[in-house]
């Protein structure tokens, strides 16, 4: 095994890489089932991603590395914490297939130094945010506030 | 991964209670659903014996029930049946389910004691989508579609 940590998850959702595709670049969107973030990454590459919080604060922006929409996009995620500032961006792919008649979405957040504390944190994070969106795109409906305090508060200390 | 052993861990959240959540991780008529036609035969008592049953009659998988708390904690040996997987002999399955208000978080965690699991392989590619469907059947009241079925052929 490498010492670089590298997060890796699988979800399928019954829905179409189009719609996925937006869900995951959309800010209206995100705001809805990504805890209240609104994530913006529909522009072409070098564009920035970027991030508001539901205090209304701004993150740091990254920097959209690829996008093929609907079945690729690859964007930088800047730490935005006092705790983690001194660690470089790390990297969010996306790939969406079509298997089987459902959407497959593969998600790899690595580039990380060995050790990092954000990767900590999105590893708690990401399965809750990609359970979320499963659920806004199957069912329209997301948790309550709150459902994901531990998740939650790994990006509200980001703020 | 922890040195020494191969591991695989799953954690999805699912709008549910755990005893509904409980329910359709054993019994026959939700895993039918979302795990492609399978069922496991099972006592459900620490110390049964635990077989997952592919459609044709064919054992896939078998074991033992290890842990045994509902709806919170699930534990079985599991060791392939029907497959050439079968010589890495026993792995260990868990389920642990935790609520937190409307969702429940399911963590699936499979294990094996040595390094370099093809077998560990194998299911890290399955349990996503069964997991996937679990999650769709309990909050949709449908199942992916793909996994109604035994993959045929296999």
């Amino acid at each position: 095994m490498s010492d670089k940590p590298k997060f890796v998850y699988v979800i399928y959702i019954a829905s179409t890489p189009e719609k996925v595709f937006a869900a995951l670049t959309d800010p209206d969107q995100t705001e809805q089932y990504w805890f209240g973030f609104r994530v913006g990454a529909n522009g072409k590459v070098g564009a920035p991603r970027t991030v508001r919080n539901p205090a209304g604060v701004d993150f740091p922006n990254g920097v959209i590395l690829e996008s093929d929409p609907p079945r690729r996009l690859a964007y930088t995620w800047p730490p935005h914490t006092d705790q983690t500032n001194h660690e470089r961006p790390s990297r969010v792919t996306f790939d969406i297939d079509v298997i089987k008649g459902q959407v497959r979405l593969t998600i790899v957040h690595d580039d990380f130094d060995a050790g990092s504390k954000v990767f900590e944190g999105i590893s708690q994070g990401w399965p809750a945010v990609l359970s979320s969106l499963k659920s806004f795109l199957e069912t329209g409906r997301v948790p309550e506030p709150g459902w994901c305090e531990p998740a939650v508060q790994v990006d509200r200390v980001r703020a | 991964m922890s040195e020494g052993r191969s591991s695989f861990v799953y954690v999805t959240y699912i709008r549910t209670t755990p005893e509904k959540l409980w329910r359709a991780l054993i019994e026959p008529e939700f895993t039918r659903q979302f795990w492609c036609e399978t069922v496991q035969d099972c006592d459900w008592k620490v110390g049964a014996t635990w077989k997952l049953m592919i459609p044709d009659g064919r054992v896939g998988d078998a074991g033992e029930v290890l842990e045994f708390d509902p709806p919170r904690h699930l534990a079985l040996s599991w060791q392939n049946q029907f497959t050439e997987l079968r010589a890495e002999g026993h792995s260990r399955l868990t389920y642990t389910l935790e609520p937190q208000q409307d969702m429940v978080k399911l963590t699936v965690t499979h294990e094996m004691p040595h390094p370099d699991s093809k077998f560990i392989e194998k299911v890290s590619g399955g349990w996503p989508i069964i997991l996937s469907s679990l999650k769709s059947l309990l909050e949709t009241g449908e199942s992916l579609e793909s996994t109604r079925r035994w993959p045929e052929g296999m």
